[in-house]
């Protein structure tokens, strides 16, 4: 429950709080007298008994308070960091089961197991996000529909859950590439510029676009000053995404090399990245993390902080000089009866 | 009893002493150490078309299944233990695919339900809905997540295409390897169940014509022994109780119909779940606080209204 600026823990515990008036309302500790007139007027004697009533209820109400457990609420705080926004867009294709980088047909049969390439991605891109304790990450689930499953978060356990979960299971049969990259811009939309944006695709394969998805893109990542890093998983490791003069003749009019060449085109920081080996995948990502430390303003969430010590140094305080003088009183009754 | 002045006196000195001892002990006794029962689940989402089919109800009002689905998921992330890992994970076509893994649902309780809330049924991506395979899948996975988290499948039971009885897909698993809870949800009335295009906006409802009654094997066969012919009410839908309980008893699970509180659900997780002790801070203070402060009120009490005093 919110409560004067704080959140109580246990509110119930509030209704205690005129509890704190006893001390007014009795006569406990008052002496006997058998006849109120012979006792003389005492200035000091009122002052002192008004002061002791003040300080029990003083620290009855401390102490009810503390109880009902007082604590600052979470507070949101900028500060200024270095680091980038980065959404993360993994390929959940088929043909990421397959393994990574095998060097002999046999090993490139087996499918599903601990060097897929998903799991692969998997393993570097979770040391990648360990590594940089500033960045935002977000998800996008990437299948025939794309859906923003984990917005941009600081929280660096739910970031890494959800890409260890995207490497169990199979691949999904049907994967739309448009509709991913859309979504991802998607998740900057309505945000404040903070730093450096940058969508990170990890997939084995091209797509290609239809030509009003391509001018959506170009205008939403142009609009939103996203960059793209595409990290490629190679099958082939001649292959590449750059043309050149002596290319195989099938690989000419491939997804990929269209997709790079879109990617190239719409004017956006743009760097693909063929890893053809678990090194160049490591460089990959040791690179991307060398470019992107950049200024960055970084929300914080400041966790409760529990405020009922305060309350117990007070009623401490307090209760140090009401039992100092009921011991003194004790002391004084004690003597005069000796 | 009316006490003495002189023992008034004493008794007030000595509880005040005492209340002053608690109180510095309440600030400055170090926290102790208890062990704390928590565990790891992994909710399993529906997404299937028969979840759009509104006979549940949150806050009185009549909303989806999958609505209520969300909702309960997120009161039951409230009420368990922190310490406690939720993961989550959707269900269509034949399979589960996790989504997250558990994580600690108190850290992480904003973007669990961030992402429980971008659950819709244009995620799936495939339109059938073939319960039981998809609890063999999340059985299947859950095996590779360390620790081995407890399901919770929240589902209706509808299978699409149906189920022949004696040709029920084979469990290759062992029964409780893995522990958990099917939590059924839907009432008991056949509705008919809206029907999402491809972009997963509902248009109208499956027809009676639109799915199949029988399933695959039978539907091929002349002999009416086993193509035996029945009312067709395949495309309308309520909870499949009698199925779901047949499947929990299969995969070694609990089953739970419409749980009204989340707090229920989460004991029946706890009860299946093989808990893990964590260690936490607890700190006394609350109790010495509370001790020191009965003590003094028992000096404030107004004893003067219980008793006569005619002296």
């Amino acid at each position: 429950m919110n409560f004067s600026g704080l959140e109580w823990f246990n509110a119930w515990v509030l209704v205690l709080l005129p509890l704190a008036l006893l001390p007014w309302f009795n006569h406990n500790l008052d002496k006997t007298v058998a006849w109120v007139e012979l006792v003389p007027v005492d200035p000091l004697s009122r002052f002192f008994n008004i002061g002791l009533k003040l300080l029990a209820t003083l620290v009855i109400a401390a102490l009810v308070l503390a109880l009902a457990g007082p604590s600052l609420p979470e507070q949101k705080v900028e500060r200024i960091g270095e680091g980038a926004e980065i959404v993360l867009l993994l390929d959940r294709s088929r043909s990421m089961d397959s393994p990574f980088a095998v060097k002999h047909q046999a090993a490139a049969v087996s499918v599903g197991g601990d060097n897929s390439k998903r799991s692969v991605a998997r393993d570097y891109l979770s040391e990648f996000i360990k590594n940089r304790p500033d960045d935002r990450f977000g998800f996008v689930f990437f299948s025939t529909k794309s859906v923003n499953l984990l917005p941009l978060t600081y929280d660096k356990e739910a970031i890494l859950a959800t890409i260890d979960a995207n490497a169990l299971g199979k691949g999904l049969s049907d994967t739309n590439m448009a509709e991913a990259l859309l979504s991802s811009a998607a998740m900057f939309e309505g945000q404040a510029y903070r730093g450096s944006r940058i969508v990170l695709l990890v997939s084995d394969g091209g797509q290609l676009l239809s030509h009003e998805d391509k001018e959506t893109i170009t205008r939403l990542y142009r609009e939103m000053n996203l960059g793209i890093y595409w990290i490629y998983l190679k099958s082939n490791r001649e292959m590449t995404l750059e043309e050149s003069d002596d290319d195989n003749l099938l690989w000419v009019d491939i997804p990929e090399r269209k997709l790079h060449k879109f990617f190239t085109s719409i004017g956006v920081p743009y760097r693909a990245f063929e890893a053809g080996s678990l090194e160049a995948f490591a460089e990959a990502l040791a690179e991307i993390d060398r470019q992107q430390y950049q200024t960055l303003i970084v929300e914080e969430t400041l966790p409760h902080e529990p405020k009922a010590d305060a309350l117990l140094w007070l009623a401490l305080l307090a209760l140090l000089l009401l039992a100092a003088s009921h011991v003194y009183t004790f002391w004084g009754v004690k003597k005069a009866h000796e | 009893m009316m006490l003495s002045y002189q023992k008034r006196i004493s008794l007030t000195a000595i509880i005040m002493v005492l209340a002053l001892l608690l109180v510095m002990a309440a600030l400055w006794l170090p926290a102790i150490k208890r062990d704390v029962k928590i565990m790891d689940a992994l909710f399993v989402l529906d997404i299937t078309d028969s979840m759009n089919v509104e006979d549940a109800q949150v806050n009185g009002e009549n909303v989806s299944r999958l609505t209520w689905a969300k909702e309960f998921t997120r009161r039951a992330f409230l009420d368990m233990p922190c310490g406690a890992h939720a993961g989550l994970a959707i269900f269509s076509e034949a399979r589960t695919l996790i989504l997250m893994n558990p994580v600690e649902v108190c850290a992480s309780y904003h973007d669990l339900t961030r992402m429980l809330n971008a659950f819709e049924p244009h995620m799936a991506w495939a339109r059938s809905s073939e319960v039981s395979k998809a609890v063999y899948t999340a059985i299947r996975q859950a095996k590779d997540i360390a620790p081995k988290p407890t399901i919770v499948f929240v589902t209706d039971g509808h299978e699409s295409p149906p189920l022949h009885e004696s040709l029920f897909p084979k469990f290759d698993g062992k029964p409780g390897e893995i522990r958990g809870v099917m939590v059924g949800i839907g009432g008991d009335d056949l509705l008919p169940i809206p029907k999402t295009n491809e972009s997963g906006e509902i248009e109208g409802v499956w027809g009676v014509n639109d799915v199949m009654h029988q399933d695959v094997y039978a539907s091929l066969q002349a002999d009416t022994t086993v193509n035996v012919p029945k009312t067709r009410t395949e495309h309308m839908s309520s909870q499949k109780r009698a199925h779901l309980q047949t499947l929990a008893d299969r995969v070694g699970f609990d089953f739970v119909s419409s749980p009204t509180k989340p707090g229920k659900l989460v004991d029946a997780i706890r009860a299946q779940s093989e808990t893990r002790p964590q260690t936490i801070d607890y700190d006394l203070y609350s109790w010495l606080a509370a001790i020191a402060l009965t003590l003094i009120l028992l000096v404030y009490l107004p004893y003067g209204l219980l008793i006569r005093t005619d002296d």
